[in-house]
């Protein structure tokens, strides 16, 4: 790596005030395991660096008596691993921490950071999707909000601006809803996803009044599938509708080529995987 | 595991490795952590194409940099080295690049400075420009492609057989070895059947987590290198070739080996920091990252037509063999891989009419060269899985299949020599035992399905190598042993000093272990190809017993009676005066071995010992995703009678595990010559999720005659038989079965879907 | 002083220490050049191995992916600070007696994974380990052996608590 500058602002605005729209070689740092990872091989070399750690309040997160989550932008993600009530009020984000990368990494790394890098082959933003978090972000003109589905928009890409911050993190209450993380590796067991389904359903037994069912990793950036979810709205779920919602999934999703394997093969998993997914949640039959 | 444990004396006995402490208080030595004072950071510049000529060469914004020390190139190499070509087999490799590159990554310029992100920074100032050439990344293709990787053959002499290919041009055929017995096609035509597969395997890496590195340092009597290699003895002898010095003024030491397979063998870095030692008058270091190591060495990917002809109720008559090996840009070992593998390579199968020919092929890939098993896993992935078809198609089990064909006791193998100590038999017995191989297997219902098989193979070791020993006893009685043999992590360490507690009688911790210093420790050949245990374990014990007689005569001078019970530090006062003086004992060991016959490759005297390696798997599958969890692995190997049992089971489990990863989940992939996945994020080795819930291991109740208290090596066994295992074993889970490595649950669900008439499309 | 460098202050290994970094220099980095502590290795680079496991107030990092410049202020222990000069830790010794290392060079990093495992959890199941453990590589494929030491470790953790 090469000589850099290491602001470590105390304020959220003194940070915001270092950041540059116009220059992409200062670079917000959260936990650093990500903005590493480019800066060794040299694909960055940031003449700047401002780490938000000394910011006061950006790394608490807080479960409110209704239910909902607010987590810090600069939250470890093994603190949310180790919390009892988190893990209680919402599984699914416990389920998926267990084998994001590793130990850790988790200890260092940031919700904040983790959101913001937009790598595709990372298992919490498809899950905060389905959850249907809310991505809150400060900039030199204020704060903002966005579903956490308008984050991402490609590979390592994002709507933020380069002076822009994402600051915090609020999942609402779930209430009864059913949720789950599908992690599938094709090469090691301890990989990047090679592709993830996060499911959130509201739904009373079989009867599905909405569902959330987003793809990633396989895809460039985490994706709703809306033909899924239109098949299932509203409806009592069957086998049949479950594998009919499960194959225009695979039909509908943007499934990419790469290292972890052929867009066909992931197409065919997604199809597979969505299907017992679904099933599982709504009880039915495994489809034979 | 199941082995007898002797109680008497230290050989035989589970005692810990003696380096425990150091290691788990981090405190073990490596070269990764040497620091010389007045050190220089080598950083390297290398190829960004596969095969090109070096049009253009720009240094000078380099050099320019502030905390530069130098910039060097071939040019400055060969001031001090007019003819700067090394390696084992071929003086093929520059130390960096002359006028053309051949892999993609081949070092062409390095940059020094005091501050290694200086040096880096160097590197990423220098400008290199190609006229690109075609590559050649097939073995098969490579054999009879005209696009030369090298113009013209420089054979090393290390090797009588290449003597032959001084000066060929117009081939990328390092060596073809062969071998004729009987008659193949006489015997083809008169079988019931005849059976032909082609196997393919891919290029790996070792990827030892300590990557390869090392220092120079000039002295005023000469040059010393400190280095992580597992031949510190070789490294001397072809420095002081490179230099044109006597060998006694190259001095080489190795600590402790963050792990080897083969990977830190020969030179690797040796020449390079020799050499850039010498024209900057400064200790240099090259600490390679672990994504350079993909650049340097790995393991050859191969091409395997296998025919046999068979009776109608299993018994193979004939059997051709057709290997193609890819050696990559450089040579380095692969000819005597291609080579040595040749004598086994028909299988531990009785045949009488057996016809192999092995080619060493240079391509336009990263070198390879020796790596865990020396092109064994290669050859038995392709005969046990050709046995297993055989078996299939005949319906017989393939079991019984095995035990029709296997070699006994006293038989001549391929080669001709006669089968001796190797318990291949037992080894079977013992792997279908365990697998409960007569017991009724449950292949599972509706989309899981579950399958178990059997691969076995077996080994020569190289030959004919030397090793040396000696033994020094110190006035008090304590003693060290000086050994070239380097710990990667075996345990040589642990049970070389074994062997001399046993014969001089002595609690292990009074002798103490002298690390490999070519100052001190005496010549050997090198530590690979499960040679040590036999060769320098023999050279150790004929030291120790060296000493032993040494120290009876002493105590006889002295005139204490025979046989009287005096302690050694007794003896010493009465010759000395005081507690004075050493014993030294020393011992050599060179076996006997005839080599093969050019045209036929027979020869009676194939092999000091037989390495034989088994392994049985059990799978199941996720036929809805070609997901594949292997349930259960079973090595079983004859190593002789072990030393330290425990060292033994571990190196039997990592060496399965090792051979896993070349199964499953490991390929270096190459597109447009770029090698797109040199790290960890992208090349997956084994992890601890990973491992089958249950792997079990067994040294058969052997005994290698004229090993030292038994023994012989057993480093590379288990990796034998790991890969056609499952592979058999996803045969009879799914009935489909796969011919190329890795096995990847892609392949495995493609090769369901088309078996189901439902390919994937594309 | 430049302000791509600065001085840090921190206790390492139970004793207050300080040091001058650029700021572009990592953890495992300094502690090796500065410090003699190499327990801690760079291996893969991409914290995918463990090798250089080092402890950050309590919590396990990859020293390789982590800046020197931000241990100011920070408790930093690695191998070096574990058991006594007579005394291994138990974890330690569990791991001498299962055989659970052959090269070494992953060893550390394991021991402080599986120190800070059974700090967190004293009776892990065999399941839990292998996760825990999952972002620790072992080339030589000591994985039974290391299971089996971790095993040993909690039930001797557990003897003498």
């Amino acid at each position: 790596m090469t000589p850099f500058e290491l602001a470590e602002p105390r304020t959220l605005s003194e940070a915001l005030a270092l950041l540059d729209p116009n220059d992409t070689s200062v670079r917000a740092l959260g936990g650093g395991t990500a903005l590493m990872l480019m800066m060794k091989p040299g694909f960055l070399k940031p003449k700047r660096l401002v780490s938000l750690g000394k910011i006061g309040d950006l790394s608490a997160f807080r479960l409110s008596p209704d239910g909902s989550l607010r987590i810090g932008a600069m939250t470890r993600l093994a603190a949310l691993e180790r919390s009892a009530e988190v893990a209680k009020a919402f599984p699914v984000i416990a389920h998926t921490l267990r084998t994001l990368s590793n130990r850790r990494v988790r200890n260092v790394a940031t919700i904040g950071g983790h959101v913001a890098h937009a790598d595709p082959h990372t298992d919490l933003p498809p899950v905060l999707i389905a959850l249907d978090a809310t991505i809150e972000i400060a900039g030199p003109a204020g704060q903002r909000k966005i579903p956490a589905e308008a984050l991402a928009t490609g590979y390592l890409e994002t709507s933020l601006k380069s002076n822009e911050l994402v600051t915090a993190i609020a999942i609402p209450p779930q209430g009864g809803k059913r949720s789950i993380y599908v992690k599938v590796t094709t090469r090691a067991a301890d990989d990047w996803p090679a592709l993830g389904i996060a499911i959130s359903l509201d739904a009373q037994d079989r009867t599905v009044k909405t569902a959330r069912i987003v793809v990633s990793a396989a895809t460039e950036k985490p994706t709703r599938l809306a033909s899924a979810e239109a098949l299932l709205n509203g409806r009592q779920a069957s086998d049949a509708s479950i594998r009919e919602a499960a194959r225009a999934a695979a039909a509908e999703a943007a499934i990419v080529t790469d290292m972890q394997g052929s867009a066909a093969y992931k197409r065919h998993l997604l199809e597979v995987h969505l299907n017992r997914a679904l099933g599982g949640l709504l009880g039915a039959r495994r489809g034979a | 595991m199941a082995v007898t444990e002797m109680q008497s004396g230290q050989v035989g006995r589970s005692l810990p490795r003696r380096e425990s402490t150091a290691k788990v208080t981090g405190r073990a030595d490596y070269v990764h952590n040497l620091r010389l004072p007045g050190m220089l950071h080598i950083k390297v510049f290398r190829s960004s194409i596969a095969h090109g000529r070096i049009k253009r060469l720009d240094v000078s914004a380099a050099k320019r940099l502030a905390g530069v020390h130098s910039v060097i190139t071939s040019d400055d190499v060969r001031k001090l080295i007019p003819e700067p070509y090394f390696g084992p087999a071929f003086h093929d490799q520059p130390i960096l690049a002359i006028d053309k590159v051949r892999h993609i990554g081949e070092p062409v310029a390095v940059v020094l400075a005091t501050d290694p992100h200086v040096a880096e920074e160097g590197v990423a100032l220098i400008q290199a420009e190609y006229d690109e050439l075609p590559g050649v990344y097939d073995e098969v293709a490579g054999a009879t492609a005209t696009t030369y990787v090298h113009d013209v053959l420089k054979p090393a002499g290390t090797f009588p057989d290449l003597k032959h290919l001084q000066g060929k041009k117009n081939t990328n055929i390092a060596l073809d070895y062969q071998l004729r017995r009987g008659d193949v096609e006489a015997a083809f035509a008169k079988a019931d059947h005849v059976f032909e597969h082609t196997f393919r395997t891919q290029q790996v890496m070792h990827v030892p987590l300590e990557p390869m590195v090392s220092a120079a340092e000039p002295t005023p009597s000469g040059l010393t290198i400190y280095t992580a290699s597992q031949s510190p003895s070789f490294v001397r002898i072809e420095i002081a070739r490179l230099l044109g010095w006597p060998e006694n003024k190259v001095r080489v030491k190795v600590p402790h080996l963050g792990g080897g397979f083969g990977a830190k063998l020969y030179i690797k870095l040796e020449a390079l920091v020799a050499a850039l030692a010498l024209i900057t008058q400064r200790p240099v270091k090259l600490s390679q990252t672990m994504e350079e190591q993909f650049f340097t060495i790995s393991k050859h990917a191969t091409t395997f037509k296998i025919k046999s002809g068979v009776t109608k109720d299993g018994k193979i008559v004939a059997r051709r063999c057709d290997v193609w090996w890819n050696g990559g840009a450089y040579a380095d070992i692969g000819p005597r891989v291609t080579q040595k593998s040749g004598f086994t390579a028909a299988g531990p199968y009785d045949i009488e009419n057996v016809h192999l020919d092995s080619f060493a092929v240079y391509t336009t890939r990263p070198p390879a060269g020796a790596l865990r098993g020396f092109g064994i896993p290669q050859l038995v992935w392709a005969y046990e899985s050709h046995t297993d078809l055989i078996a299939r198609a005949l319906d017989i089990d393939p079991v019984a299949i095995r035990r029709k064909n296997i070699l006994r006791e006293g038989r001549p193998q391929a080669t001709g020599t006669k089968m001796k100590d190797a318990a291949i038999e037992q080894v079977l017995e013992r792997l279908a035992a365990r697998m409960n191989w007569d017991r009724p297997f449950d292949r599972g219902t509706g989309t899981v399905k579950r399958g178990r098989g059997v691969g076995i193979g077996f080994k020569a070791v190289i030959a004919p190598t030397t090793s040396v020993a000696i033994v020094n006893v110190y006035a008090d009685g304590s003693c060290s042993l000086y050994c070239s043999t380097v710990d990667m992590g075996q345990g040589s360490d642990t049970i070389m000093t074994q062997i001399v507690a046993d014969v001089l009688n002595l609690p292990i911790e009074r002798v103490s272990m002298v690390h490999p210093d070519t100052d001190v420790t005496p010549y050997d050949m090198a530590t690979l190809g499960s040679r040590s245990t036999f060769h320098m374990g023999n050279a150790v014990k004929l030291a120790a017993e060296d000493a032993k007689g040494k120290l009876e005569a002493l105590a006889k001078e002295v005139g204490l009676p025979a046989g009287a019970n005096v302690p050694v530090g007794e003896i010493f006062k009465k010759k000395y005066g005081m507690q004075a003086g050493n014993v030294v004992g020393s011992g050599s060991f060179i076996p006997s071995y005839k080599s093969p016959d050019h045209a036929t490759g027979m020869t009676d005297n194939a092999t000091p010992f037989w390495m034989i390696g088994g392994t049985g798997a059990e799978v199941e599958i996720d036929t809805e995703t070609g997901d594949m969890k292997v349930l259960r692995i079973v090595n079983v190997a004859d190593c002789g009678t072990p030393i330290n049992p425990r060292i033994v089971d571990t190196q039997l489990s990592g060496g399965a595990v090792m051979q896993l990863g070349f199964t499953l989940t490991e390929e270096m992939q190459f597109e447009n010559g770029q090698l797109r996945n040199p790290t960890l994020a992208d090349y997956k080795i084994p992890g601890m999720r990973d491992m089958p819930a249950a792997m079990e291991n067994e040294a058969v109740s052997a005994r290698q005659h004229d090993g030292p208290f038994g023994a012989k090596g057993v480093g590379e066994s288990a990796t034998f038989g790991v890969s056609p295992a499952i592979a058999n074993a996803i045969h009879d889970a799914v009935g489909v079965r796969l011919t190329e490595l890795p096995i990847t649950p892609e392949r495995l669900f493609r090769a369901l879907a088309v078996a189901n008439g439902k390919p994937l499309k594309d | 002083m430049s302000n791509t460098s600065r001085l840090v202050n921190f206790t390492l290994n139970g004793r207050p220490v300080s040091a001058r970094v650029d700021m572009h220099h990592t953890l495992v980095e300094m502690l090796r050049t500065q410090f003699d502590l190499f327990g801690a290795r760079e291996s893969c680079a991409q914290g995918l191995c463990g090798c250089c496991t080092v402890l950050v107030d309590g919590q396990a990092v990859s020293g390789c992916l982590y800046f020197a410049a931000l241990v100011d202020g920070a408790t930093i222990e690695t191998v070096e600070h574990l058991g006594a000069s007579d005394r291994l830790d138990p974890v330690q010794q569990a791991f001498i007696e299962c055989g659970a290392f052959q090269c070494g060079f992953c060893t550390p990093g394991f021991i402080l994974m599986t120190k800070q495992l059974l700090d967190e959890n004293p009776n892990p199941t065999e399941d839990e380990i292998r996760h825990y453990l999952s972002g620790n590589l072992c080339r030589c494929g000591a994985y039974p052996e290391i299971i089996a030491a971790v095993k040993s470790a909690a039930a001797k953790r557990r003897a003498t608590a």
